[in-house]
């Protein structure tokens, strides 16, 4: 459901933080959310967390563990949590769904078919179940990493797909207009731990059957779910200037 | 009550892919009935009804629904399965809901 009213403050809040640092914009977040949490997927979303926890050390962090995470993730995962001294949630899928989709499709169905069934069981699910629990979450989504997809990455909105009924969620994604290079160098500078796959030329992380690494001039999404050609996905409303 | 379906049709006259399987998924059910108008936002036309009203309530996606009830603030709806639980009392399985959310929002592959 969509309250008009709100959706027009989104879309000003959305205009002033876009001008703001994904740290001030981690502030505002925290600020205006006390049940908030950030969604870590083990890559160079970690800049959030060390964001995050320079403001609030307590911060909620969850981790999508789909089951077929490289075992350099599951390591990272654990750096973290250590480096931090933070509790990490590490959501799980439904076993039995999981059992039934092996049992029916095998282990890798999504070189066959495409990546969604087993993304829909693995980790969006989850994230759905996970997303019941708070009132707003943070994610480490950037324009640059899809010009198809995320190409209009907004820095606050309104989750309508994850809400609970009659309820409101807010998403942040602090990194929106940050390139990787900004991450990076937010790294470097901040001695901030990173996956060891990054050093062997993984540019984007997810799970090991889906994921390679990219050479130079490839852009990250190469290296996810290669073997898919790009689906043109349009639901947007878009405008085109006609001169009457 | 007044319900509201805006279904698009894209610059070059071709239609929304989503919007049709919306449109035959309803009609199989027997939805279709249910619903007062369906009114069309033409991407090459701004002032077509469907625009205007993507524009009042600031929508950016399509399908939507719009349920209006007397004395109270209408309803905007941008998820099927949202708007068929909540207005229709339909019944929707999480596999087509999870459908649903990765086909609307794609940007959730790299999450």
């Amino acid at each position: 459901m969509n309250n008009p009213a709100r959706s027009i403050d989104l879309t000003d809040i959305d205009t002033e933080l876009s001008q703001q640092s994904p740290q001030e914009i981690i502030r505002y977040a925290l600020e205006n959310h006390h049940n908030i949490a950030i969604s870590f997927s083990g890559a160079e979303d970690v800049v959030l967390i060390d964001m995050a926890h320079k403001i609030r050390p307590d911060i909620q962090v969850f981790s999508l563990d789909t089951g077929r995470l490289h075992a350099e993730t599951y390591r990272f995962i654990e750096q973290v949590r250590n480096h931090y001294g933070i509790n990490i949630d590490v959501v799980m899928p439904e076993a039995a769904r999981v059992e039934k989709l092996v049992v029916e499709k095998g282990l890798f169905s999504f070189y066959e078919d495409d990546h969604k069934e087993c993304c829909g069981i693995r980790k969006i699910a989850p994230l759905r179940k996970q997303l019941l629990t708070v009132d707003a979450w943070i994610t480490g989504q950037r324009k640059d990493q899809s010009p198809g997809t995320r190409a209009a990455v907004p820095v606050i909105q309104d989750d309508k797909a994850f809400a609970r009924p009659d309820d409101k969620l807010t998403k942040f994604n602090p990194l929106a207009n940050w390139t990787s290079e900004q991450v990076w160098d937010y790294i470097r500078s901040n001695n901030v731990p990173f996956n060891e796959l990054h050093d062997r030329g993984f540019k984007s992380i997810g799970c090991e059957p889906c994921t390679r690494p990219t050479g130079p001039g490839q852009h990250e999404r190469e290296g996810r779910w290669w073997w898919e050609e790009a689906t043109k996905k349009e639901c947007g409303l878009h405008a085109v200037n006609i001169s009457k | 009550m007044k319900i509201t379906m805006v279904k698009k049709i894209f610059a070059d006259g071709a239609p929304c892919k989503k919007c049709a399987e919306v449109e035959a998924k309803m009609h199989e059910a027997g939805q279709l009935e249910r619903l007062d108008q369906v009114i069309v936002a033409d991407e090459a036309d701004p002032q077509s009804d469907g625009m205007l009203l993507a524009a009042k309530y600031g929508v950016d996606r399509a399908p939507f629904f719009v349920v209006e009830r007397a004395g109270q603030p209408p309803e905007v709806f941008t998820v099927y399965f949202q708007f068929v639980k909540k207005v229709l009392n339909a019944t929707t399985t999480e596999d087509e809901e999870l459908e649903e959310i990765m086909n609307d929002n794609p940007d959730l592959d790299f999450i």
